[in-house]
């Protein structure tokens, strides 16, 4: 499954890749492009209030007490207990909201480990060309034959299961499409006049890369980005399943795996809550996502 | 275009329905539904030392002894044997007589098909395959320099290109068609427990020779079912009862509560009951919990962090559990959990307190609370109950929660309130109730100011480190693999520290004589007493701090008859019952 | 002969792929699998024993010529045995592989045509309610996750309604089709959403081009030009996303075959990570490996022989 949304993902964003360079101008016609749609305004509150909950629970402002027990095992939906309670008499609410903690990391570590290597890899190879391109090409074609999923597993045996664990495995996994689109567009770009005149005028080669190349790719790093970032809170739960997820405190994850032994005994809250919060961010990504893209590729404009 | 969509919608609408009349329930026939929880290593009796092998084994192979199905404490009975055997006056050699006419299985390897009539010959043969060096049998150790002439036979086979199974062996031969006899090459009093285990049980050598390495997919055996061919990515093992089985009985003695549970009922009634047994391999839970509470699966045992799952508090089955006629069976396993010190890491070695301290520190009441439902007996010595020489009334002064005397002991180790005390590493396992338990011990600890660091470790990596003597602290468990003191008094036995089992790498003068004396010593009054005070004197110095005696809890359906908690499974399906008027009669409401 | 030249050469590219991936599945699996005898030979392994299977199995020898011996095993399938199950490993795959065809063939069949009605259908309703609907439903159902929905499927239908069974799987023709009905469901379910969008996209595309205005212009109307025109050029697009796809469906579905008891290969790769059987996930890694190196070969030789437009490089 995490293959499939990665491999749909990458051929949308092969779709569209378009050569003309985005200048402040688009960037400003997007956002007021987005502004004016409600849809997309609702899903940038959700990620704000998704993203503020778990800073929030992060620093021990708010459900901090995700372990204190409250009722009896399994206590049903009720007006004190609004999602119930788990196994040990926890509130399922409260480890919902603590869940976003985990959720929101997982996908912004996983960004912030993908999104510069496939950037810089990307880049280097698009610019550079000749050998440093052959051995980039040759290592994401490598990784990318590799099912993703046996690739995760075996990482996160190494780094010996855990939190960190599945950042660097979802992380070292999920860079080489960026790495793709941006190798291929930096080729396109680098002789381009603009590039060229930059040269003229003495740039070097690092200055032309990042000050005049990249910022003219960005939004395929943005478009990314939202795609990426919900992929890895899905797979999340995987990992959670295969046990070699979170531990020690309360994911979606988890949560659902948790509910494998308790939907028998008609304990449908637990998987409820978390499949409900995780729909309602990952909902938000999605619909973000096709926002940015109709807004920031040109070449949609106008459907 | 819509007419497409419309017809394929029709179409798949009608796959649904077809499909969705589920299966009609045979109730012609006496067959039970069981569940295993992981892959069966295949079917040769020498690989079985896991438990889900050695249990899908002993259905289709037997050996010269089994162990009582009913008699507590676990003892073992002829099986294959006539009679117990003959025991010379120096308790090294053992004279078996075997039953006449007992068959193996019909099978192709065997001339026009029909199975031939096990022979003394036959176990002579099967002991080779158990030493033979290119085999890599998991049952070896059980047999390691135990038998006089067999590691000799061993080492010889070591560089040729065939192992020699013609070469006679003086401690295992066959002295006519009906008579065995072995000789000991040291005394072995737990020799007889290792004939009832799975590793010594009988193959024949026909099969052997025609399916070569695809052996393990093939089981013939002499055992009350039988099992065509196994296909190793299967989800479904299905047995037919033997029809050629010889006449063999239901037990007429047990426990005294036998009688009032049903369990003597079928006695002198020839097994086995059932026509069929169908096994499925679950790995998830999930499905095999749906699946029992259906009724598609006749026994089930319960996973251990979902205990309250099925039991209140009051420790009885939940009301869901009881509306559907399903019942509760503590099974007590042989094992004992603890967390093991590194006794040659310089921190423990020469300071008794230290240990001391850790060990009164330790809540392992509320651990067994927590994670055992309150199920498990608090270890004082690492012999569980249920076994000769196990001390009820024991309880070791070392050992006990007691905060204010851990402090004061880690004090005078020298290190006040935990001051000065480097960080102690914890080896553990990384699945989810391991993880728990170390985060619990951990705290535990803390509260005296011990700091702990816990690390989890795949299988593979933790043996290692523990092999490497490169621990300093770590959780772990022994199960028994005979139901024989010996078998976990030797874990504190010097000789055998890692890579051996005697993991915590103990070793004390007094306990080893002692403990090379008493390993010698057949069964007797004496020998428990001396498995008591050698239990004592180990525990007491504290190699191990000390966890539980766990149990599991199995859930049956009430037709399941003659059903009995037992830690030795193999073969136990031939006294099982399905009493098919009940069972006609509750499934349908399930 | 251009097409040829150009095969060929595609085909000693993947030599560097395949000792690629033959080093990071070494690497990687070598690091972790640790010392696997005590994992063989059980808790009661005695000295002796230890050190002949570890001579047995090769591991005293130098890293390089186990590395080659991965290589080895590329080429000839020979995995050996597992350290679970004692079994062959090229045994256990072969026998896998029906089961998870079984399951992810028809649903994948069902998924892509059924997606495909639904994305010309959604294509030509562009921006009007129907169009609005599917997309939101496709974004709705991609957005829960899979595990959720097996759980909940397999406990309300399967076990509240009985409409199906439980978990199972039954080897042969007709006898296996009552098991992957629900399983198969799901996965038509999770494919949906992804498939159509990806489908929507692509006709979308096709329909801004020039040719379709020129067309258009021409007075030729909506449903002709969606399928004689634009329906022939998506062809390509369309069936690189298949071909692409079907390495996966031999590696079957982890999540399904688990929970419904499925025995493929999904099932495999997943009691070989509960039982830390290294060899068994080698084997798997390097096959998928293999098979996924492979689709995209033929993918990418497809694209050359449907478009002459794709100059060859």
């Amino acid at each position: 499954m995490i293959e499939s949304v990665l491999r749909t993902s990458r051929i949308i964003m092969d779709k569209i890749i378009e050569e003309n360079p985005i200048s402040d101008s688009l960037y400003k016609s997007a956002f007021i492009r987005m502004v004016k749609d409600p849809s997309t305004m609702l899903a940038l509150t959700v990620v704000m209030i998704y993203t503020v909950t778990a800073i929030l629970s992060a620093l021990g402002m708010v459900a901090t007490d995700w372990n204190l027990e409250v009722g009896t095992s399994y206590a049903a939906p009720s007006l004190e207990h609004w999602l119930g309670t788990d196994i040990f008499g926890r509130s399922v609410l409260t480890k919902v909201i603590h869940g976003t903690q985990v959720a929101m990391s997982v996908g912004f570590f996983t960004c912030l480990i993908a999104i510069p290597i496939g950037v810089l890899l990307g880049a280097i190879a698009g610019y550079f060309g000749g050998i440093v391109d052959d051995f980039v090409v040759w290592f994401y074609n490598t990784l990318s034959s590799i099912p993703s999923i046996m690739l995760i597993i075996s990482i996160s045996l190494i780094m010996g299961r855990g939190l960190l664990a599945v950042y660097v495995a979802l992380g070292a996994t999920s860079w080489v499409n960026l790495c793709r689109l941006i190798r291929a567009e930096v080729m396109k770009h680098k002789n381009r006049e603009y590039v060229q005149a930059a040269h003229a005028l003495g740039a070097g080669n690092a200055r032309r890369l990042f000050r005049h190349i990249l910022p003219n790719i960005f939004h395929i790093v943005i478009i990314n980005t939202s795609l990426q970032f919900q992929t890895a809170i899905k797979s999340e739960v995987i990992l959670s399943f295969l046990g070699i997820g979170v531990q020690g405190q309360p994911s979606w994850g988890t949560m659902i795996d948790d509910a494998k032994l308790e939907l028998a005994r008609g304990v449908w809250w637990q998987l409820f809550a978390a499949t409900v919060a995780m729909f309602i961010i990952v909902l938000a990504f999605n619909i973000l996502g096709d926002a940015l893209r109709d807004a920031l590729d040109p070449k949609i404009k106008g459907k | 275009m819509f007419l497409v969509l419309r017809s394929s919608l029709t179409w798949l609408l009608l796959i649904f329905v077809t499909a969705s009349c589920a299966k009609k329930d045979d109730y012609s026939q006496k067959i039970l539904y069981e569940r295993i929880e992981q892959n069966v290593k295949g079917f040769d009796p020498i690989h079985s030392n896991d438990y889900y092998s050695s249990r899908e084994v002993g259905k289709v192979y037997e050996g010269l002894l089994e162990f009582h199905y009913l008699k507590r404490p676990y003892t073992v009975t002829p099986n294959l044997a006539k009679e117990m055997p003959q025991v010379s006056k120096n308790g090294l050699t053992y004279t078996f007589k075997i039953i006449p006419g007992v068959l193996f299985h019909d099978d192709e390897c065997f001339p026009g098909g029909i199975g031939r009539e096990l022979v003394a010959e036959d176990f002579v043969y099967s002991f080779k395959r158990l030493a033979d060096p290119k085999l890599v049998a998991t049952g070896w150790w059980l047999f390691d320099e135990k038998i006089k002439g067999l590691n000799e036979w061993r080492n010889a086979q070591k560089d040729t290109a065939i192992s020699d199974y013609s070469a006679s062996i003086e401690g295992v031969k066959a002295l006519d068609k009906y008579t065995l006899q072995f000789v000991l090459s040291k005394p072995f009093p737990q020799f007889l427990y290792g004939l009832a285990m799975s590793f010594s049980y009988v193959v024949p050598k026909e099969a052997v020779d025609k399916y070569g390495a695809e052996f393990i997919n093939h089981p013939v055996g002499t055992g009350p079912f039988t099992l065509k061919v196994y296909s190793p990515q299967t989800n479904k093992i299905e047995y037919y009862k033997n029809k050629k089985f010889r006449d063999k009985f239901y037990p007429s003695e047990g426990e005294e509560s036998d009688k009032a549970n049903g369990l003597l009922a079928d006695a002198g009634k020839k097994v086995p009951f059932l026509d069929k047994i169908v096994s499925y391999i679950m790995v998830e839970h999930n499905p095999a919990w749906l699946a029992i509470l259906k009724g598609e699966i006749d026994e089930f045992k319960l996973p251990k962090d979902n205990l309250s799952q099925a039991i209140t508090d009051m420790n009885g089955p939940t009301e869901e559990l009881k509306s559907r006629g399903i019942e509760v069976v503590v099974e007590r396993a042989l094992d004992v959990t603890y967390s093991g010190f590194n006794t040659q890491f310089e921190l423990f070695k020469n300071n008794p307190k230290l240990r001391q301290a850790m060990s009164h520190a330790y809540d392992a009441g509320t651990a067994n609370e927590l994670f055992y439902h309150n199920q498990g007996i608090l270890a004082q010595t690492p012999i569980p109950p249920g076994i000769a020489g196990y001390d009820e009334n024991y309880k070791n002064p070392n050992v006990g929660y007691d905060l204010e005397k851990a402090k004061k002991l880690l004090a005078e180790a020298g290190y006040p309130g935990g001051k000065g005390l480097p960080e102690i590493t914890y080896d553990n396992l990384s699945d989810t109730l391991a993880r728990q338990m170390a985060e619990f011990f951990s705290n535990s600890l803390a509260k005296i100011g011990v700091k702990i660091k816990p690390i989890f470790n795949t299988w593979p990596e933790m043996t290692k480190k523990i092999d490497r003597q490169s621990v300093q602290l770590f959780a772990i468990s022994w199960i028994a693999d005979y139901p024989d003191a010996e078998n976990f008094l030797q874990l504190f036995y010097g000789p055998n520290a890692s890579p051996g089992s005697n993991n915590s790498n103990f070793n004390d003068p007094a306990y080893n004589a002692l403990f090379e004396k008493v390993s010698k010593m057949q069964d007797s009054k004496e020998r428990t007493e001396l498995y008591k005070k050698l239990a004592r004197l180990g525990s007491e110095q504290l190699p191990w701090i000390f966890g539980v005696h766990r149990m599991n809890l199995r859930l049956k359906h009430s037709w399941l008859k003659n059903y009995k908690a037992t830690e030795f499974k193999y073969g136990i399906e031939q006294y099982w019952d399905i009493d098919l008027e009940q069972k006609k009669l509750k499934k349908p409401q399930l | 002969m251009d097409n040829l030249k150009y095969f060929l050469k595609r085909l000693l590219q993947t030599i560097p792929i395949l000792l690629g991936v033959c080093l990071i599945i070494f690497l990687l699996f070598h690091i972790v699998s640790g010392d696997p005898t005590h994992l063989i030979l059980g808790k009661n392994a005695t000295k002796q024993q230890m050190a002949e299977l570890r001579e047995q199995l090769g591991l005293n020898r130098h890293w390089f010529i186990q590395y080659l011996d991965v290589v080895k095993s590329a080429f000839t399938f020979d995995f050996g045995s597992s350290w679970a199950t004692k079994q062959n490993i090229a045994n256990m795959v072969k026998e896998g592989i029906t089961p998870s065809l079984t399951l992810t063939l028809p649903a994948f069949i069902i998924s892509t045509i059924f997606s495909l009605m639904l994305g010309v259908l959604v294509a030509y309703y562009r921006g009007g309610k129907v169009d609005r609907y599917v997309r939101v439903i496709c974004i709705c159902g991609m957005s829960i996750p899979s595990l959720s929905y097996i759980l909940f499927f397999q406990w309300s239908l399967a076990y509240k309604l009985g409409w199906f069974d439980i978990s199972g799987y039954d080897f042969g023709f007709p006898n296996f089709i009552p098991y992957i009905i629900l399983p198969g469901i799901i996965w038509i379910i999770l494919s949906i959403g992804p498939d159509v969008r990806f489908f929507r996209t692509v006709i979308l595309d096709e329909l801004y081009q020039d040719y379709v205005r020129t067309a258009r212009a021409k007075g030729l109307n909506e449903v002709t030009v969606l399928f004689k025109h634009v329906l022939k050029n998506t062809l390509i697009p369309i069936i690189t996303y298949v071909v692409i796809q079907l390495p996966y469906l031999i590696l079957g579905a982890l999540l399904l075959e688990s929970f419904f008891s499925i025995p493929g290969l999904g099932g495999l790769i997943l009691s070989a990570l509960n039982n830390n059987d290294f060899p068994v996930l080698k084997a798997m890694a390097i096959l998928s490996s293999i098979a996924i190196i492979i689709f995209s070969l033929i993918t990418d030789f497809l694209y050359t022989l449907a478009d002459p437009r794709v100059k060859l490089k």
